[in-house]
């Protein structure tokens, strides 16, 4: 029966689930479940008898001291200890209970081992997770808060007190707290924040100054987040984040980029950038004035959408070159047409502009306008010009002096001369008729070249605007013998109230010349007719005078036509002065004239009067 | 005296000035044998008149006094056309100018290189017509 009831319990010892052993106040192994056993790697049929101090030995000697504290003084108690197993490790603990027999005699001890691998694990992640967590609070610079709604306790991270320069055994309160906020504004905000925090149940976050007990101001990045439960905050947590030096920083550009704008939009030049496709990326104040558009309007177009075609086409060939060799186009004399027609010049310099890795990746402009300049640049080349023409004219007119006057003197003295040696009485008096006839002459050519003189110099004589039509009537009517005489007809088309700008006597010598001419040169087969058109155009009053005449062969004296002194008909009448005096006259007046004939057809005159400067 | 008249066949004087017409046929008088000269007004008479003796066979003159300025054909237009008439003869042609204009000059340098006869520059006012102006001088001889 006994031996029965041994065996039974025997077995359901070593069926525990529990890894479980009994052993004797000798420290030997009485039983123990085959968990246990599996355990320390014992084999059942040799285990029992084992001194389980040897056994834990091999593992960790404070278990044997646990177990004879167990049977020396009657108490449980318990001692961790590892096995290796392989690669990984397992970690046990053993929980030595007094066991004792009937008669409360103790008898040994009851050990159980429970393998504790998980809890370890766990418990090192953790202090794993803490450690990282700590880590990271001190290289972000990030502390961390928590609000507890129903203690009032206040907790700060070892991180959010290094931020508040405080000791780590600073224990703070929401009083304390809220004072570290710089008063005025900072401390307000973060009132109202918090306060919105619980009442509205609104995270916020916000870069403010607080002040740490030395007096030294720092910018901070306070977030707060209210932790609800049940539809009530229960907590208030957040972070707070030391932000000073990037504010700084951060201030320091925002000084810098305010200078540069500044400097950018207020520079007298037109400046701007464009990307690697020729693309408005930035434009200052006088380019958006130049081109009557917003920033907004320009940024991302192109030339091609702001200016003429050609002129954009050039413009990107500039920008392709400049970007391709790196090399900066400096102060090139562009023109620039915009879509509106207006041109303008300008010096313009293209930069390379490059990435931080020195790649390009686009180009800085800067446009002067020298439209002023150039347009002063015209007036003097105008000027240039007006003075070499007249220079030109002035050496011809000396030549024709030259020529005129030495003409009459080389003739006085070859008749003086011929006069002394003369003996034969009739041929003296020849001689000296001769003589006066030069002397008339001269005294014509000198009035002559007096006439063409005045105009030259007058040219500052004032012009008025005079009705045409009744201009050509005055001249008709105080030409009517002559114009009888040669039985011309005039058919005066000009518009009744057409005005041209002329001095008077200008226009009367140029009316009077080319409607005698008209009438002297007329053919001897047809009556005279001169017709007379003027239309007025925008710059100019076109003035045309046509007849029906003998005409000239413009091919052969078309060069001569307008010269002093030429003629080109068998006319008695002619002295080749006319044309050449009413031709100075309209130049004088800025004006100019043309001609055009067939011979054995007509000539038609047109005279251009100038109506732009008075 | 009589040795140094020079008998030519025909004279052609070329100028609208009269009073030069005069002086020249009063110079040439006493240097000259000649019962043909003619008078012209300008470069186109005398051109016609040139013609009209080529194509009738009659006497080229020999000498012609050429003025410069003068209207409808002045004498450089009238050299250019001469020079087209291919004629055989040489002819002496004085160009008689009041011009100091050193483009004439010029013109003159570069017209005496192209024309087939003997052209001389005479600038006025002239006192007296020199041998050479009369006929061609062999400086070799």
């Amino acid at each position: 029966m006994k031996a029965v009831e041994r065996i039974a319990q025997h077995y359901l010892l070593k069926q525990l689930p529990t890894a479980t052993a009994l052993v004797g106040v000798d420290g030997i192994l009485i039983d123990a479940s085959d968990s246990w056993l599996h355990t320390f790697g014992l084999c059942p049929k040799d285990a029992l008898g084992v001194s389980v101090y040897r056994l834990f030995k091999n593992y960790n000697a404070d278990c044997g001291k646990s177990l004879k504290q167990c049977l020396g003084k009657s108490t449980t108690h318990t001692c961790k200890f590892s096995k290796r197993e392989g690669s990984s490790v397992s970690w046990y603990e053993n929980t030595f209970t007094p066991w004792y027999d009937e008669k409360e005699n103790l008898i040994g001890s009851i050990i159980q081992t429970h393998n504790i691998t998980e809890e370890i694990l766990k418990e090192k992640e953790l202090d794993r997770m803490i450690k990282l967590l700590k880590t990271k609070s001190e290289v972000a610079k990030v502390g961390y808060w928590e609000f507890d709604l129903i203690t009032e306790e206040l907790f700060w991270c070892e991180e959010t007190k290094k931020i508040h320069e405080v000791p780590p055994s600073y224990i703070p309160n929401t009083n304390e707290a809220i004072e570290f906020f710089k008063q005025g504004y900072d401390r307000n905000r973060i009132s109202m924040l918090f306060h919105q925090a619980l009442s509205q149940k609104a995270p916020y976050s916000e870069k403010v100054v607080i002040i740490t007990p030395n007096g030294k101001e720092k910018w901070v990045k306070a977030m707060g987040k209210p932790i609800v439960e049940n539809g009530v905050v229960v907590k208030m947590f957040g972070t707070l984040q030391d932000i000073h030096d990037q504010v700084l920083v951060e201030m320091q550009t925002k000084e810098n980029q305010q200078l540069l704008t500044t400097l950018i939009d207020n520079i007298p030049l037109n400046i701007f950038i464009k990307d690697i496709d020729s693309k408005k990326i930035l434009v200052n104040k006088a380019e958006c004035e130049y081109l009557e558009k917003s920033p907004e309007e320009l940024i991302g177009k192109t030339d091609f959408d702001l200016y003429d075609e050609e002129i954009a086409k050039i413009s990107r060939e500039e920008d392709l070159e400049v970007m391709r060799s790196l090399k900066p186009m400096i102060g090139k004399e562009t023109m620039s047409i915009r879509k509106d027609g207006e041109t303008t010049y300008f010096l313009t310099s293209k930069i390379p502009l490059l990435d931080l890795d020195g790649k390009v990746n686009g180009l800085i402009g800067i446009s002067m306008d020298i439209s002023g300049l150039k347009k002063k640049e015209d007036q003097l080349r105008d000027l240039i010009n007006v003075t070499s023409l007249q220079n030109k004219k002035l050496i011809n007119f000396a030549h024709i002096v030259s020529h005129n006057l030495r003409s009459h003197s080389a003739n006085f003295s070859m008749l003086l001369e011929f006069l002394a040696k003369e003996e034969d009485e009739a041929e003296k008096e020849r001689i000296v008729s001769m003589l006066s006839n030069a002397s008339d002459n001269l005294m014509e050519t000198l009035e002559d070249l007096n006439q063409i003189i005045d105009i030259n110099t007058n040219v500052n004589l004032e012009k008025e605007a005079l009705n045409l039509h009744q201009n050509i009537n005055r001249v008709q009517n105080n030409l009517s013998a002559f114009l009888g005489k040669h039985q011309a007809e005039i058919q005066n088309n000009v518009p009744k109230n057409l005005e041209v700008q002329s001095v008077p006597a200008y226009l009367d010598s140029i009316i009077l010349n080319l409607m005698t001419n008209a009438a002297k040169y007329k053919s001897p087969d047809r009556k005279p007719i001169i017709r007379i058109n003027a239309s007025k155009h925008e710059k100019t009053t076109i003035f045309s005078f046509s007849d029906n005449g003998l005409g000239i062969d413009l091919e052969k004296y078309g060069g001569k036509i307008f010269g002093m002194y030429k003629t080109f008909h068998n006319n008695k009448e002619a002295r080749g002065l006319g044309l050449y005096v009413i031709k100075n006259q309209i130049e004088a007046m800025g004006g100019s004239i043309t001609v055009s004939s067939e011979v054995d057809k007509g000539t038609t005159f047109n005279v251009y009067f100038n109506e732009e400067d008075q | 005296m009589c040795i140094l008249m020079k008998k030519i066949s025909s004279i052609f004087i070329v100028d609208d000035d009269p009073i030069t017409v005069f002086g020249i046929r009063k110079m040439l008088k006493p240097v000259a044998l000649c019962d043909d000269v003619q008078i012209f007004q300008n470069g186109k008479e005398a051109l016609d008149a040139l013609i009209q003796r080529k194509d009738e066979g009659g006497d080229i003159p020999e000498v012609i006094f050429l003025d410069i300025n003068m209207p409808i054909m002045d004498g450089w237009d009238f050299l250019e056309e001469i020079m087209t008439l291919n004629l055989n003869e040489k002819i002496i042609i004085n160009m008689i100018t009041s011009s100091i204009d050193p483009l004439d000059y010029q013109k003159w340098n570069e017209a005496k290189v192209k024309c087939p006869h003997i052209l001389n520059f005479k600038n006025k006012p002239i006192f007296k017509i020199e041998p050479s102006d009369l006929e061609c001088i062999h400086l070799a001889s």
